[in-house]
């Protein structure tokens, strides 16, 4: 399989041979294939701990919506506390309400009942699944997005960044990923030595051959990279919420519009939505700073939001009905946010499977009736002009339609 | 690699950073002294540790129980602030100036296993028992008694919600309550057996029906753990080949406990895990095999599991290999201790811990931190690890102090010459392990300038790519 030559591995034989023959280490860091100003860009905000589609995007318009979920089914458009009205079927959570105009104008979609019957209801296995791409194949090297970046000309450190405490299984394999939580002062402290501590440290690194070695010199691609671009401050009076989601999504439109070559950012984030118990309070807590982040991502980027596609995914949907605790257990079908200048939006995609018992899968879960795969290589061809399959031992369909 | 006693500090290097958070100075010469068989038995039967005992004396809440702990809460809501502080700053006194090295580190692991979260409601109040009074105890006991200790603390049935799991009941024509399957999956996946161990949807469900019942009597002033018979499903269950008669009440969780704990799909989870941790991000197979079979053999005694460990030629082995990177709390402990610092405040400390993706008690899903080092190699971490390094020899980390200075005369170095400082430094926290990239390159700092040299020379080793391995 071709993607699992890497350019960057390639890369830094030849840049250990030029180390040989007497080179600064600091040459290793000047790379190529700089990635033009104004690329697309695909940006995956993963929300981990399984978020409940049912309550992200209700179908209100089903009975049985009401029946299953008795105490904990979201009220009707106009009542307090109801749904934003989608189509008159499907209504998003109140506090995503700041992203109606987006939705409004076209630029935001829901694809509902998404994901893969082989997904477990594990979060971890599932969770892996979802990154890898090959769900029932644990040993999958690599992630998809991975994957993806590989097909890509960049070969720069900022080229993938992730917002996340580690590196996440989509991004899992060779190619140089940027990950951090914030990237503000991202520079080495030591001053009045500075120049030397980078350059006797860039020795150190650039003679060490394990991963060790090279992800310290992506450490200082990094730096360079960013010292030299700095983000641009939100525009567009764009107002993002404290936390994580908020911080995150500020960072990544200031790359994008930093114009540093980034193509592909993922978003980590963490909070309650593995629902248990108390659903509606903990849907509150982390659909409010969701909706505010992404209204204000959209905002902030004005008409460069043409060349983004985000996609909000999670790794699995929850039960249908409530369970003892005034909250869900873990099931299957979720629910897909996508929002994006040329995104076929105003509409809520995917094919409704019903939530009728015999329409259940298990008797229990949403069923999926669009597999995730179809969707994430219809947004990666859309953002990459990638047409081969990302997926081994899968050939997507052609997606739901929902980048133009 | 014949016995550890042949060999020289190089052994003794990769023992005390696989055994513990990494060499103070002048440990190296000790453990050599000592002997490492010897200093692992000792690490095996841990002995009082008053230094330790002292240090910890200005954490009064330390021994606070749950209700302790509320009603100090009830009386001042800003009391968990420090109750909190107290308890995470232990952590970090502990791993830097414990004697008992072995045992903080297992206390470590097996809380990641059995993981809870801090910021998870009444987990804030609990969580201080839940580590002294469920885990530390038993880290080098059984692991039956552990994991029923852990799974049935107050603590950890808030974290899984089964303080919520009931038998369904019908009152009227309305059905309240029912099974909540949080505890009764992790129980099974990450727990025990783990997640390939075939086990079905139909066994968490059963497994679940064992746990109902089992909840917090009161969550804000005793939270103690308490049953409810009449929370509990007490008709027969069938858990993953355990048959459990009707009518078992509150011993049906312990016959449950008693399977999975016995189980051999249990042995070989846990004994890849240890593996994992202690030897490398992919275990060698014989090892666990042999791991596996000694945790079967004796019971799930943790202690001859840990014995066989430190007696595999496979740990040995990896002394002479790549080396497995740290995660964050191993670099900033073994730099902390490497440096001979002393630490006073932690909130820098915890701080620093927090950007390198590691804030302490706060793993928010039940799979704990990973024990993979290579999961924790990215350029932002990286770049935390390199200036709390220099900042730690510049003086410049809040509340500890570190003296470069009698670092580097304790080994026998000059402060202001180089390549004598560095060579000083490779001999007291490397173990003369540096690679010749580095001590070549840590030698070329400049004897100019307003930074001394000793500052620098410290700094870039503590921020080298040798100490980002252990």
């Amino acid at each position: 399989m071709s993607w699992e030559v890497s350019r960057r591995v390639f890369l830094q034989g030849a840049g250990l041979a030029a180390v040989g023959v007497g080179l600064a280490p600091t040459s290793l860091l000047v790379r190529t294939a700089r990635a033009a100003a104004g690329d697309k860009v695909l940006v995956k905000v993963f929300l981990r701990g399984g978020a409940d589609g049912l309550n992200l995007c209700a179908p209100w318009g089903d009975p049985e919506y009401y029946s299953l979920r008795q105490g904990i089914a979201l009220p009707r458009p106009g009542a307090a506390g109801g749904v934003v009205d989608l189509d008159g079927d499907f209504g998003m959570h109140p506090e995503l309400a700041p992203l109606e105009p987006f939705f409004d104008d076209g630029r935001l979609a829901f694809v509902h009942a998404v994901g893969n019957t082989r997904l477990t209801r594990s979060h971890f296995d599932a969770q892996d699944f979802m990154e890898s791409g090959t769900p029932g194949d644990k040993q999958t090297a690599t992630g998809w997005l991975d994957r993806a970046i590989a097909r890509l000309p960049g070969t720069e450190v900022t080229q993938a960044v992730s917002f996340s405490p580690q590196l996440p299984r989509s991004f899992l394999g060779p190619e140089p990923v940027l990950v951090a939580q914030t990237l503000a002062s991202f520079d080495l402290r030591a001053r009045n030595w500075r120049a030397e501590a980078e350059s006797l440290l860039t020795a150190m690194y650039a003679a060490d051959p394990t991963a060790v070695g090279s992800t310290g010199l992506e450490t200082f691609e990094a730096i360079n990279a960013l010292l030299r671009a700095p983000a641009p401050p939100p525009s567009s009076g764009a107002v993002y919420p404290t936390g994580t989601v908020g911080s995150s999504l500020r960072q990544a439109a200031g790359l994008v519009k930093a114009g540093i070559g980034t193509r592909c950012i993922f978003v980590n984030v963490t909070g309650g939505f593995d629902t248990h118990s108390n659903q509606l309070t903990s849907n509150v807590n982390d659909f409010r700073p969701l909706g505010q982040a992404l209204a204000a991502f959209a905002t902030d980027l004005g008409g460069l939001l043409d060349s983004v596609v985000l996609m909000v995914t999670t790794e699995f949907g929850r039960t249908a009905a409530v369970n003892g605790a005034a909250g869900t257990d873990h099931g299957t079908g979720y629910c897909l946010l996508v929002l994006g200048g040329r995104v076929r939006g105003g509409r809520v995609l995917g094919r409704w499977p019903g939530l009728g018992r015999a329409q259940l899968h298990d008797g229990r879960d949403l069923a999926a009736t669009t597999d995730f795969r179809d969707v994430f290589q219809e947004v990666a061809r859309a953002q990459f002009g990638i047409t081969e399959s990302l997926f081994p031992g899968y050939s997507p369909g052609p997606g739901v339609g929902v980048v133009a | 690699v014949s016995s550890p006693q042949t060999l020289g500090p190089r052994v003794v290097l990769h023992l005390l950073n696989r055994a513990g958070y990494g060499p103070r100075p002048g440990e190296i010469d000790a453990v050599l002294q000592r002997g490492p068989t010897r200093w692992i038995e000792d690490q095996l039967e841990p002995a009082p540790d008053p230094e330790l005992d002292q240090r910890l004396a200005r954490f009064p809440t330390l021994s606070y129980s749950t209700a302790q702990v509320l009603a100090l809460y009830n009386a001042d809501q800003r009391s968990i602030g420090v109750v909190l502080d107290e308890f995470t700053s232990a952590k970090v006194v502990r791993a830097v100036h414990g004697k008992n090295q072995l045992q903080e580190v297992l206390v470590d692991f097996w809380f990641n296993h059995l993981n809870v979260f801090v910021n998870d409601g009444f987990d804030r109040y609990s969580i201080s028992s839940y580590e002294r009074d469920a885990i530390r105890p038993h880290v080098l006991g059984r692991f039956r008694d552990l994991l029923a200790a852990a799974s049935l603390h107050p603590a950890m049935l808030y974290y899984l919600d089964n303080y919520l799991n009931t038998v369904p009941r019908r009152v009227g024509n309305r059905v309240t309550g029912g099974i909540n399957e949080n505890q009764g999956r992790e129980l099974l996946e990450l727990h025990t057996v783990g997640v390939d161990a075939g086990y079905t949807q139909a066994d968490v469900v059963e497994a679940s029906r064992c746990l109902t019942g089992h909840g917090i009597d009161n969550l804000t002033t005793s939270g103690a753990y308490v049953f409810r018979a009449a929370n509990h499903d007490n008709e027969g269950k069938q858990v993953f080949g355990l048959s459990v008669p009707a009518g078992g009440g509150e011993t049906d969780v312990q016959r449950l406990f008693d399977h999975l704990a016995s189980h051999p799909a249990t042995a070989r989870f846990v004994a890849r895990k240890l593996g994992q941790r202690f030897v490398a991000d992919d275990p060698p197979p014989g090892l666990v095999d042999r791991l596996a079979g000694v945790f079967l053999r004796t019971g799930g005694d943790l202690r001859e599991v840990m014995r066989a460990l430190f007696g595999s030629a496979e740990l040995w082995a990896e002394a002479f290999g790549a080396g497995k990177p740290k995660t964050p709390l191993e670099y900033v402990a073994s730099v902390l201790r490497g440096a001979g610092a002393e630490v006073g405040q932690t909130r820098a400390v915890k701080a620093t811990l927090e950007q390198m993706g590691l804030p302490l008690y706060a793993c928010n899903p039940p799979t704990g931190y990973s024990n993979r080092g290579a999961d924790w190699l990215n350029p932002s971490s990286q770049l935390y690890r390199m200036n709390f390094a220099l900042d730690l020899a510049a003086g410049a980390v809040a509340g500890v102090s570190a003296d470069v200075y009698a670092l580097i005369r304790g080994g026998g170095g000059n402060p202001d010459d180089p390549r004598s400082a560095a060579e000083a430094i490779d001999r007291v926290v490397f173990g003369r392990t540096l690679s010749p990239a580095t001590l070549d390159a840590a030698s070329r700092v400049g004897t100019g300038g307003s930074v001394p040299v000793a500052v620098r020379v410290a700094g870039l080793l503590l921020a080298s790519p040798d100490m980002q391995v252990r």
